[in-house]
């Protein structure tokens, strides 16, 4: 079941036209102008560039947040989900998943080609990759459960983002934290260990909330 | 008692005798705090005059957390037993707990300024404090978006539950952010060993922040349930001028 709807999300994204790109282009302007507004000199890039790419992702992915449920809220495609037996967890499970592979995973594969615009070192760029890919949990559950919150709201974008930063924030500091403390040899750091623990609480609390938001969205 | 209270029209009885009481309550102890905070209490050795700023600032303090964990109950009795007093009462503590936020974010930056020279450090009480103003505003925000008062609240307080849990990961890791960055970080008076008569009108100030939270939130409840019922009116209206 949860197979299957995910299946379907990720169909529904390879048809409609590019619309799956726009958060991937939205991050490359956004580190484009970042760099432009900084100067463009390595020497101001290179210590900030972990921080720009960061805030690159989170501002990408809450871009997408919006389309997590809108659309299948007006077509009305949750309620068939839900009438043909799939529990409103199993739908957030199955958004959640959908989400990161069709929203986070093309981000993630561009870190690298960003990280050499920003002229980062190869072990910068493996760092950061290890905790982007550690918050992906937590940067897509609370974007399930702010979608499931406004799902009904007609341009709700901005409350999205009103309602996930401050939950982001942990997040992105210990995803910034982990960039100074870990080296070559010494990879699970305190911070790392710390950004599993935040993901999996995300998850944990993010998920039966959502399902409760989607349950009183779709009374 | 509380499911005898929880019935909106004994609440409306019952809050139009108290609520009074509660109002000279605060009136009264504002004035003897003020009293105290301003005349009896002599300025501090190392603030000079500008420790009068804490009077305001640390029970405002105090009162926005105070305001987050009874928005917390509320929304939890709200989400359990979905009743309609405990929307109410979740609303009507949102807003006091966000102006007392506000409140301790500008007199902290007020004071801020003699005491350590600047208006805003991003030091690990302020940022939280901050966060926790934002987070306030997003809870305000899905009441006053959300057409229908049963779902309004019924997503408000799924915030807030998730953002009672999230507080002290937020709390927690500014703190650490902020002991890497800055390691000297600035201190305020510490807390035990503060003198008798400053201690005294901090206390009072917060009884009486306390209390006028209390008649704030009070008051909101009564309004909030007046308006829910001119609003069921509404429509006995309309069908009444169809039929004519």
């Amino acid at each position: 079941m949860i197979y299957n709807a995910v299946k379907r999300d990720l169909i529904i994204a390879s048809r409609s036209g590019g619309s799956a790109f726009h958060g991937l282009i939205f991050f490359g302007l956004f580190i484009s102008l970042v760099s432009i507004s900084l100067g463009g000199t390595n020497d101001v890039l290179n210590p900030l560039s972990p921080a720009i790419i960061w805030l690159a992702i989170i501002f990408s992915t809450m871009l997408s947040y919006p389309n997590i449920f809108q659309e299948d809220f007006k077509d009305g495609n949750l309620l068939q989900l839900k009438l043909s037996g799939m529990s409103s967890l199993d739908i957030c499970i199955a958004k959640s998943v959908s989400f990161s592979i069709q929203s986070i995973f093309p981000l993630l594969l561009s870190v690298p080609i960003a990280a050499i615009l920003l002229n980062m070192a190869f072990i910068d760029i493996k760092k950061i990759l290890i905790t982007l890919i550690i918050a992906t949990p937590g940067l897509t559950v609370y974007g399930v459960l702010s979608s499931a919150i406004v799902a009904k709201i007609r341009g709700g974008t901005f409350f999205i983002v009103l309602i996930t930063s401050p939950f982001l924030i942990p997040l992105l500091i210990f995803g910034l934290e982990n960039m100074n403390s870990a080296t070559e040899i010494k990879i699970f750091t305190t911070e790392l260990r710390v950004l599993i623990g935040l993901s999996l609480i995300s998850t944990a609390i993010g998920l039966p909330a959502s399902a409760a938001a989607l349950n009183t969205n779709m009374e | 008692m509380i499911s005898y209270l929880a019935n909106p029209n004994r609440y409306l009885k019952l809050s139009k005798i108290v609520t009074p009481f509660i109002g000279w309550a605060t009136f009264l102890t504002l004035l003897t705090a003020l009293y105290y905070a301003l005349v009896k209490s002599p300025p501090a050795v190392e603030h000079g005059q500008s420790v009068r700023m804490m009077y305001t600032h640390v029970p405002a303090a105090w009162c926005s957390l105070l305001a987050y964990t009874c928005l917390t109950v509320a929304s939890i009795f709200s989400f359990i037993w979905r009743h309609p007093l405990a929307d109410s009462a979740a609303k009507s503590i949102a807003t006091p707990g966000l102006a007392f936020t506000f409140l301790a974010l500008i007199t902290g930056s007020l004071w801020g300024k003699p005491a350590w020279g600047t208006w805003w450090q991003w030091d690990g009480r302020m940022t939280s404090v901050l966060i926790l103003f934002f987070i306030y505003i997003g809870y305000l925000a899905v009441w006053s978006v959300v057409a229908e008062r049963k779902k309004a609240a019924r997503l408000a307080s799924i915030i807030a539950m998730v953002g009672f849990i999230n507080i002290p990961i937020i709390k927690f890791s500014v703190d650490w952010w902020n002991t890497l960055h800055q390691p000297a970080s600035i201190s305020s008076i510490g807390a035990p060993g503060l003198p008798v008569e400053i201690l005294t009108p901090l206390l009072l100030m917060s009884l009486s922040y306390s209390i006028f939270f209390m008649w704030l939130v009070m008051k909101g409840i009564e309004k909030d349930i007046r308006n829910i019922k001119k609003r069921k009116s509404i429509p006995s209206a309309l069908t009444e001028v169809e039929n004519v």
